[in-house]
């Protein structure tokens, strides 16, 4: 087995008096995409949060390739490569589509130049083109942001995550208000990113889950319930459970299990 | 072809050569008194548009620019008057104390946004009031600081003073056109996109590795700056410095000028300023409730053109200019066979 991409050990949060994530101790090997499913509530976003440094651990440890990452700061997170998407999305409204890719683009750069005109840098915008034809938004290049539907947005941010070249990339619900066709695209997207890049991706769709993913770990009330590959989770008998008070998700298990 | 650039381009053109005739074309049709409130104009412009740096580009409310102002005066007011340094000196000296003091209330007051920030900022600039108002051996008190005029000094060859009026506007003229200059390189560049990244979503900015707190600094740092600079021109236009202009009526004025001009456009600040100053000298003449004028016009500008008044200009010609591109190419497709 390789090295733990992303290792958690004894991680807890709390929010008041409800644990929302319960030492909660991963372990996701690289060269692989995880899919982290379980009902509303389960701790899935906290725990990304958690990662990527919007939340404090109450206690536990987070180790990104063996360095311990536990308490830096998001833009710290951010610069040693892990890049996240949010469940509900979260873009720049106000700056076009390409310049929201541009900035992210730049973020990432040590020293940003105080004077040099931003539409001086070719480099930049040739990877701002590129990647919006990846992800088929060239046409919406010049709009603000903020006036895209729910469906370019995730699109949008998913472009922001692959122009920031992550080593790991945690994507939280990315398909979730895509219409069928965005939807193929973004899966598409994903697995072609899997090849390169480590993945992490909360989904509640479990056709996606049951398509893309190499490994599922089952989270319920803040700790794993069950992991294991594709096969293995959709005959867990606790799963099934789990999923019982919802039964649309049922049928998703149903239909993965005899597709 | 007149797209929205080229039309800006003229009209920055003409407005820097109006800028350049005031002192000869003012007193021919108006008076030569209206030649200083020009020139008084250009420094609150630069007031104005250090609040519309931080409100406008990097989505921080300060309501306490007004202390920045006041550290630039009084750095060139204790410099020519107890210090006896000569021009270059003194007026060096306002913008490092502004800077200096801008960095040190920054640390703290970036760390909070919104409602806190702008109170934070204001509490600053009122602690500084009182301490300016209660050491009168340094400030002067409420009577403020008056000073002589700062000696001759020579740029180039070129002597100069404030006492030849031409001189002194030109002067205010050049200082204030580089500090919009700067700032408009400033807001192309890199670092600019970065402040208005984090105006936009400032979690979002740190989840793609901005350092939102350390940039927010810097441009507390710039906003400090431009106040600075404004500051000690205005000390050197009037010859003196008081502890009133640290008061925080000062800041929340720049703030209506900005707002009303048009925050997180350059040139918003100019126009805000602008309106209300003449607003101010046409009206306070003849009426002494002039405020209400103020009040009313503010309250207008802001439910009618919330993108303030440059804001709105930007918004029509866009508008007009995608007319007209709709219209040429229908014109083309009909001449089509
Ligand atoms: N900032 C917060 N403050 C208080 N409670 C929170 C906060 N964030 C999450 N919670 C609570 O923690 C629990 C776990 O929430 P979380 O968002 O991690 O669930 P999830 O697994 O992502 O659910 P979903 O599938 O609905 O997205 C929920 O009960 C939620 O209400
Ligand atoms: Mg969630």
């Amino acid at each position: 087995m390789t090295e733990a991409v992303l290792r958690t050990e004894n991680l807890t949060k709390r929010f008041g008096g409800l644990t929302a994530v319960d030492n909660l101790s991963l372990n996701l090997p690289g060269r692989r995409l995880h899919a982290i499913i379980g009902p509303n509530g389960a701790g899935k976003t906290t725990f990304f949060n958690l990662v990527s440094g919007l939340l404090a651990a109450d206690s536990g440890r987070v180790f990104f390739q063996g360095r311990d990452i536990t308490g830096l700061k998001p833009h710290e997170v951010s610069r040693l490569g892990i890049k996240r998407t949010m469940q509900i999305k979260s873009v720049f409204p106000q700056l076009s589509v390409a310049e929201n890719l541009w900035v992210t683009r730049h973020a990432t750069k040590r020293v940003l130049h105080p004077f040099r005109a931003a539409s001086s840098d070719l480099e930049t915008r040739e990877r701002v083109e590129h990647t919006l034809e990846q992800i088929g938004l060239t046409a919406l290049a010049q709009r603000p942001a903020g006036t895209l539907s729910y469906g370019d947005v995730a699109l949008l941010e998913i472009g922001m995550a692959v122009i920031s070249e992550p080593r790991l990339l945690l994507l939280d619900e990315p398909t979730c208000g895509m219409s069928p066709a965005e939807t193929e695209r973004a899966v598409a997207k994903i697995k072609q990113l899997a090849r390169t890049i480590d993945i992490v991706i909360i989904e509640h769709d479990m056709s996606v889950v049951f398509e893309i993913a190499d490994d599922i770990t089952v989270m319920a009330q803040g700790g794993i319930l069950a992991s294991g590959n594709p096969d293995e989770i959709s005959g867990d008998e606790r799963v099934r459970e789990a999923y019982l008070g919802r039964p649309e998700d049922e049928d998703y298990v149903e239909e993965a299990i005899h597709a | 072809m007149m797209t929205p650039a080229v039309i800006a381009r003229v009209m920055l053109i003409a407005f820097g050569a109006f800028l350049v005739a005031v002192p000869w074309l003012i007193p021919v049709i108006l008076n030569k008194f209206w030649v200083s409130v020009i020139a008084e104009i250009m420094i609150w412009s630069l007031f104005a548009a250090s609040v519309n740096l931080l409100f406008g580009y990097i989505g921080l409310l300060s309501f306490g620019q007004a202390l920045y102002f006041g550290f630039g005066m009084y750095g060139v007011a204790i410099g020519v008057a107890t210090l006896g340094l000569s021009f270059w000196p003194a007026f060096g000296l306002g913008i490092v104390a502004s800077i200096a003091i801008a960095l040190v209330s920054g640390i703290f007051a970036v760390r909070l946004t919104w409602h806190y920030f702008a109170i934070i900022t204001v509490v600053f600039s009122l602690i500084f009031y009182f301490f300016a108002v209660s050491v009168k051996p340094l400030t002067g008190g409420d009577d403020g600081i008056n000073f002589a005029l700062p000696p001759t000094f020579s740029i180039g060859g070129v002597t100069g003073s404030f006492s030849d009026a031409n001189f002194q506007y030109f002067f205010i003229l050049a200082t204030v056109a580089l500090c919009f200059f700067l700032m408009h390189r400033v807001i192309r560049s890199p670092l600019g996109k970065a402040f208005v990244a984090i105006r936009d979503n400032d979690v979002r900015a740190a989840l793609i590795g901005l350092n939102v707190y350390q940039l927010r600094l810097i441009a507390f740092v710039m906003a400090g700056f431009l106040a600075g600079v404004a500051g000690a021109l205005f000390a050197f236009f009037g010859r003196y410095a008081s502890a009133s202009y640290m008061f925080y009526h000062v800041s929340g004025e720049a703030v209506v000028w900005a707002i009303v001009g048009g925050a997180g456009t350059l040139f918003g600040p100019v126009v805000g300023t602008t309106l209300f100053i003449v607003i101010r000298e046409i009206v306070s003449t003849h009426w002494e409730h002039h405020a209400f004028i103020v009040g009313a016009v503010a309250i207008l500008v802001v439910i009618f053109a919330p993108k303030g008044l440059v804001g709105l200009w930007n918004a029509e010609l866009a508008r007009w200019s995608e007319r007209t591109n709709d219209a040429s190419v229908k014109t083309k497709l009909r001449t089509e066979p």
